[in-house]
């Protein structure tokens, strides 16, 4: 019997002809997309392209199957497509490609044409949002799926047609403000970040940290207080010292230097600024007098038994515990890295020393600026906040993702045009919630709200490089009339809300589109209507051969002039229904790698946490 | 496209429509020769029959990238004379505050009428500098002598 007589059997001959015939695009190889090019390989497809900027490492051997203990560092994409060549009994084409799947010179809109259909295997947003960019200005078909934990989803995206990733809003881990999180903290959970992200990562780590507590922009943006910004930056040289002093001095020294610069010279140079200003609720600081601590520590640290004091999770640690705690803590990591075991260690809430030492940090600084301290296990289930991602559920969504968008293929094609199939497809929500496992809900059009699918109409505006250099944005102000727009009335920016056009500012109609900075392939250009009847258009500059703009039909502008409702807890309600059973809540970018996805799934409908954009 | 970008221009178009009497709001040029719709400058009249009044005070608003789901900022130039403002310059008002009063809804000539108000009555409870707030606590005399002078330094024509 032929390897291919079931599937035709069950799909139909002629839809897995279709399959057959086609090219799909998988973006991700990892937790999800291991599994994903599984299926999709043994569902026949006939030419799959799968993207990713990653290298294996050894934690990720543990789900993602397709990887062996040998091909640690190497890359995800082109390990794939090797592994799966073991049971590639359909002949599947696979191409893979090592690159950011957001960089447009190596993957140009006129790359993405090429598919009939898009899996995202994504595990973070950012990227998750510019594929579904990139769908909605080629109205492809877009599976988006993810997982956190036990929970799953996937989401059939048909352009225009039902709703886009970005039509509802995504729920971000919390992030504080630097200047919180530096100068002014007032809660627990303030010193342990501090502790954690700022002073732990700075000294011992390496892997760039989520919370950008040291970028000088985000610093500007949240301050103007000059002496507070010198305040950061010394700070900052002072940490590069003090990892200096990891591997050329002893540990005594070392320790005593941590000491004194972080918890008392600093917080004295913090109180020579104190002002309303730098304070936003914090109180005032009290540096850690370390001297008066010094003969007590030394009298600890003599007598091994109070090693102890280290595993007394549940107990509130004394001032001069917490420095005991820093001190033995800050002895084996630098031991782990002298000894060359280690380059950098990242923290890891079940790493002991690596608790320890943010435990201890982060329970000084407390008592500095008067605020409780913690146990160690809090600060363990505080500072741990890590769901991890299980090989099965990956398993099943991706299962549930091969199999939904068969769908695509067993529904016959109108082009673009989606009535049909939306109504036929459904998103799916597993979880392990008792008599819920599996439950689905219909796809709802998109959010009249979305600013990606809703308000906007999109399309790719190819020119020549010989118009690019000769036509002026006058004549493109002309083109655009032909959509129904008025010259009176547009308005065009290019991106970062820079205004190119409107009435009132004509200064640019004589230019040409290449003399105008930041209008340049791979761009994109927003024409909105003043006059509020017909809806915005976003173009894709694309440098090509022949100058064409995309043949489309504008669709009235929706206006929000009714009064917006607000409800007691003070959130806007957005009118959207919920006819999932579940609201999709995404966690930020990936808070650690051992998120293969960050979908997590509420059990109870809850409209509330859908802020207004 | 973002809703940054839209609500933008929908801000400059209202304005174009309707703006308060004897106020101005543009948007900065860039030296691309675009106009950043994220930069203005604007002129803030102070009220008739005030200490403020016979002048306008210049402040630049500067929208964030999560504008609407977060407030401009709003700035006098530095060291602008009054309880309300820091030292920087940067106004301290509950309507810019995203975890106070800060909705989306607010509009650009709601931001402005707001900071016109709290010119002539400053708000107690949120000093953000030590030279007005004290005057106006403990020497109003000197206070208002304060705030005349700077009227002068920003008479309209
Ligand atoms: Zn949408």
């Amino acid at each position: 019997m032929a390897k291919d007589s079931y599937l035709k059997k069950i799909l139909g001959a002629e839809n897995f002809s279709r399959i057959q015939s086609s090219k799909v695009l998988m973006v991700g190889a990892g937790g999800i997309g291991c599994e994903l090019l599984k299926d999709l390989v043994l569902t026949g497809y006939g030419e799959i392209h799968i993207v990713d900027l990653d290298t294996i490492t050894l934690s990720n051997l543990n789900r993602q199957f397709l990887f062996r203990q040998n091909d640690i560092n190497k890359s995800k994409s082109l390990t794939v497509s090797k592994a799966v060549q073991h049971f590639n009994y359909l002949n599947a084409h696979l191409v893979s490609h090592h690159g950011n799947i957001m960089d447009t010179n190596k993957f140009p809109i006129t790359w993405w044409e090429q598919f009939e259909y898009v899996f995202n295997a994504l595990d973070n947003l950012e990227a998750r949002r510019y594929v579904n960019k990139m769908c909605l200005f080629l109205k492809k078909p877009l599976m988006e799926s993810g997982t956190t934990g036990f929970k799953g989803q996937i989401q059939p995206i048909y352009p225009y047609y039902s709703e886009c990733f970005d039509c509802s809003t995504k729920e971000t881990a919390k992030t504080y403000p630097v200047c919180t999180i530096r100068s002014s903290p007032t809660q627990p959970v303030h010193c342990i970040t501090w502790a954690k992200e700022f002073l732990f990562h700075s000294l011992f780590d390496e892997v760039e940290s989520d919370q950008n507590l040291t970028d000088p922009n985000q610093i500007r943006s949240e301050t103007d207080n000059e002496a507070e910004i010198a305040f950061f930056q010394k700070e900052s040289t002072e940490l590069a010292e003090l990892r200096h002093l990891i591997t050329t001095a002893d540990p005594p020294t070392f320790i005593n230097e941590l000491l004194v610069k972080i918890f008392k010279a600093d917080i004295e140079r913090l109180l020579l600024i104190d002002s309303i200003e730098t304070r936003r609720g914090s109180r005032k600081p009290t540096p850690l007098d370390v001297v008066r601590y010094s003969s007590q520590l030394a009298g600890l640290l003599a007598d091994v038994s109070n090693e102890n004091i280290l595993n007394l999770d549940t107990k509130m640690w004394s001032v001069l515990e917490n420095i005991y705690v820093l001190y033995k803590s800050s002895e084996v990591l630098q031991e782990r890295i002298v000894s060359g075991r280690e380059s950098s260690i990242s923290f890891d809430k079940d790493d002991e020393d690596t608790l320890n030492f943010v435990a201890a940090a982060s329970n000084l600084r407390s008592s500095i600026f008067g605020i409780e301290i913690k146990s160690k296990f809090d600060i363990k289930e505080i500072a741990g906040n890590i769901i991890p991602a299980i090989a099965t559920t990956n398993a099943i969504i991706s299962g549930f993702a091969c199999l939904a968008g068969t769908k695509y293929f067993t529904t016959p094609s109108h082009g673009t045009d989606y009535s049909a199939i939306t109504h036929k497809s459904s998103t799916i929500f597993v979880g392990i919630t008792p008599n819920k496992y599996i439950t689905s809900g219909t796809l709802g059009p998109p959010n009249e709200k979305c600013p990606s699918d809703a308000l906007v109409s999109r399309g790719v505006f190819k020119i020549s490089p010989t118009d690019f250099t000769t036509l002026t944005l006058g004549w493109l102000i002309g083109q655009l009339e032909n959509y129904g727009y008025s010259r009176d009335d547009i308005s065009i920016q290019k991106s970062n809300s820079k205004l190119l056009y409107d009435i009132d500012y004509d200064d640019n109609v004589d230019l040409t589109l290449a003399s105008m900075s930041g209008l340049k392939d791979g761009e994109l250009i927003l024409i909105s209507d003043d006059s509020d009847q017909l809806e915005s258009l976003e173009l894709y500059i694309n440098i090509a051969e022949k100058t064409s703009l995309p043949e489309l039909v504008l669709r009235p502008k929706v206006t929000h002039d009714e009064p917006e409702q607000e409800n007691e807890d003070g959130l806007l309600e957005n009118g959207m229904d919920v006819e999932n059973d579940g609201v999709i809540l995404l966690d930020s970018e990936a808070e650690n790698e051992e998120n293969d996805d960050l979908l997590i799934i509420d059990d109870e409908p809850s409209p509330k946490r859908r802020k207004i954009a | 496209m973002s809703l940054n970008q839209i609500r933008l221009q929908e801000e400059r178009k209202q304005w174009r429509k309707d703006h308060p009497f004897g106020f101005y709001a543009k948007p900065m040029k860039t030296a691309d020769g675009s106009l950043d719709l994220r930069q203005w400058t604007a002129g803030i009249p102070g009220k008739q029959n005030t200490l403020w009044a016979n002048a306008v005070y210049p402040i630049t608003i500067e929208f964030p990238e999560e504008y609407p789901s977060k407030p401009p900022k709003v700035r006098f130039p530095a060291n602008f004379f009054h309880p309300n403002v820091y030292p920087s310059g940067t106004v301290c008002l509950s309507i810019l505050n995203e975890e106070q009063d800060w909705r989306p809804a607010i509009t650009l000539k709601q931001i402005v009428l707001g900071v016109q108000d709290l010119l002539d009555t400053p708000n107690d409870e949120s000093p953000a500098q030590e030279p007005a707030y004290r005057a106006y606590k403990k020497d109003r005399a000197l206070y208002e002598k304060k705030v005349k002078e700077q009227a002068k330094k920003y008479a309209s024509a």
